[in-house]
């Protein structure tokens, strides 16, 4: 699947600024980003329920770009589910097929077996209404595969849900898309859901694709400083490169000059970011440069880790977040010393 | 607290009895055993029933009344539903003034309409007759059946048919094996509240009617007579039928409200 300079305006409001993006068969593509980012927005267009004001729309190939969305071979997931109240379950997940004159027989059995594979066999004569919200999301998952689409929708699906049935969806949605081998594209804005489904993620801000790869290289080597700080929390350093070589950059910081494993240009203001789980509590070691001692201003416990800020006595009193381990008993008021892995450190420009 | 509770139970009765005792003495004196609806009451009977029910001309206009009653209130829950349908969906330019300009006949009197329709029914060669009465129903209803689907139409019901439409289902297909049977109880309250409004509509069905007449054009004609408890009667089955309609209609209206 693939958009080719698509563009959707509103008047004189840029929606969605010139996008090329590229989806191979059987890839789970995320598109994350804020309310407003236009991930949305791409998958109408992609449905044909919006029409780019520029640029094509082809699916396996084929340019769909002025297709009504029936004839699409697509289908969606829509966010407040659109089931059909006044059908039965299995009539809902037939829809689709007895549009496509499937015969009742055949049809009955095909929703049957996809009531079974999404958890809910035994389900076809209920009504709607009596589904739990949980429930209902797996019937529009059941609806939409059933005609088998070469691409499948999924706008923001798992939104209404509690954590721990989002967790659980989030799982079946991975193990079905890897069973089905068909595309996905899924729309969220949750980071967390981003990184534990996607095949790759495409990270979106105001109409612009800002980052796009696997969700550890997004995660880890953000490629844009909206990108780092959407992306969960990070420590973002202003800075300027005071020297340079082919390989290495020297910038200079609130907290001292930090070496980089990144090539840039001298002279260029730039911005430093430091996962918070990426510093390390006491003297440096294999490779670790120190970034000096700090004093422990908050604490968090939060199961997994212990949040905690930091700030370096350094002028100006740079405050930075770290992650550490749960078992390492950190005080308030307490002086540490952090070090990072210059290779953990992500030169971002602009 | 207690006087308050005193007041506002004493203002309530006092507006219950004044909206009901009309009807109340409608209802009474209906089964009157006397030759006149008026105080004493003499007994209970149903001859003036009987009187009724074998009263030609009453019988024809309650044929007549039910028939331009259904076709009419058909006719307008069918175009003011597609009416409000098809501005819903395709969102035309000035859809907002288009919405006003079909409800606003709402707020002019079935006097005017019904002048405004006799003159132009003249103008165009239209007879007086019960064809005429229906037309009036359709514009006087109209409106209303258009208000009431136009606000069942909003922005989930639009997500619903835009899932049809990801299904493969045409544009056809999405209205008549989505839409309507989702809005089929909004449809029959809508029916049923344009035939209530036919049923005792006299002012449009006296100016256009003319040797065909409907039940409340009868039942008028029969008052200049004098008083008898024989319209009792005729009135009391003109209310009760109203009756049952509004409660169909609110028992369509909540089944339609928890399944929404």
């Amino acid at each position: 699947m693939q958009l080719r300079g698509v563009v959707k305006r509103y008047g004189n409001q840029v929606a969605v600024e010139k996008i090329d993006l590229d989806i191979a068969e059987g890839e789970f593509v995320v598109l994350l980003g804020p309310s407003g980012s236009g991930k949305t927005t791409v998958l109408s267009m992609i449905g044909g329920f919006i029409e780019p004001s520029e640029g094509r729309v082809f699916i396996g190939g084929e340019d769909v770009t002025n297709m009504p969305p029936a004839k699409r071979p697509k289908t969606t997931v829509f966010q407040d589910y659109a089931l059909f109240p006044h059908m039965s379950v299995r009539n809902n997940v037939g829809f689709g097929l007895a549009m496509r004159k499937v015969v009742r027989v055949e049809r009955n059995a095909r929703a049957d077996a996809m009531l079974k594979l999404v958890g809910l066999e035994g389900y076809g004569d209920r009504g709607i209404h009596e589904l739990s919200g949980g429930q209902r999301q797996r019937v529009a998952l059941a609806r939409a595969i059933a005609v088998e689409p070469k691409v499948l929708l999924l706008d923001e699906p798992l939104g209404a849900l509690d954590l721990a049935l989002r967790r659980q969806m989030q799982e079946e949605l991975v193990h079905i898309q890897k069973r089905l081998g068909t595309t996905f594209v899924h729309v969220t804005h949750d980071q967390e859901e981003a990184m534990s489904i996607a095949d790759r993620i495409v990270v979106m801000s105001a109409g612009r694709i800002e980052d796009m790869g696997p969700p550890a290289r997004v995660y880890l080597r953000p490629a844009s400083l909206f990108s780092a700080t959407f992306m969960g929390e990070s420590n973002i350093l202003a800075g300027e490169v005071v020297e340079a070589t082919s390989s290495v950059s020297w910038v200079k910081t609130a907290i001292g000059t930090l070496t980089v494993p990144t090539p840039a240009t001298i002279g260029t203001r730039v911005s430093l970011s430091i996962r918070p789980e990426q510093l390390h509590i006491g003297r440096a070691n294999e490779g670790a440069k120190s970034l000096g001692v700090g004093c422990i201003s908050e604490t968090s416990f939060q199961g997994t880790h212990v949040r905690a800020r930091v700030t370096l006595n350094v002028a100006g009193g740079a405050e930075l977040l770290l992650r550490a381990p749960a078992a390492i008993d950190l005080t308030v008021g307490s002086d540490v010393e952090l070090s990072v892995r210059p290779g953990d450190l992500v030169l971002l420009t602009a | 607290m207690r006087p308050r509770h005193i007041l506002v139970g004493t203002t309530l009765l006092v507006a219950i009895i004044f909206i009901f005792l009309p009807v109340v003495m409608l209802v009474l004196y209906s089964f009157q055993d006397g030759l006149v609806p008026v105080p004493p009451f003499r007994g209970f009977s149903l001859r003036w029933y009987e009187k009724v029910l074998s009263n030609r001309k009453l019988l024809e206009a309650m044929g007549n009344s039910v028939i331009v009653g259904g076709l009419s209130s058909t006719a307008a829950t069918m175009l003011g539903f597609l009416a409000a349908y098809g501005l819903a969906r395709s969102r035309p330019r000035g859809s907002r003034a288009i919405q006003y300009a079909l409800m606003a006949p709402i707020t002019v009197s079935y006097l005017i309409i019904g002048m405004g329709l006799l003159i132009t029914f003249n103008g165009i060669g239209i007879e007086r007759s019960l064809i005429a009465v229906g037309i009036g129903h359709v514009v006087i209803n109209l409106p209303l059946c258009f208000a009431i689907t136009y606000s069942q139409l909003g922005e989930h019901q639009a997500n619903v048919e835009r899932a049809a439409q990801d299904l493969g289902a045409s544009d056809l297909q999405a209205l008549l094996l989505i839409t309507v049977p989702m809005l089929w109880p909004t449809l029959l309250a809508a029916y049923f509240i344009a035939f209530t409004l036919s049923w005792d509509e006299f002012v449009i069905a006296f100016l256009l009617s003319k040797f065909d007449v409907t039940l409340p054009v009868v039942i008028w004609n029969m008052l200049r007579s004098g008083l008898s408890p024989e319209l009792n009667a005729a009135g009391t089955l003109v209310f009760t039928t109203s009756i049952a309609l509004v409660i169909v209609v609110e028992l369509l209206l909540v089944r339609g409200r928890r399944r929404g």
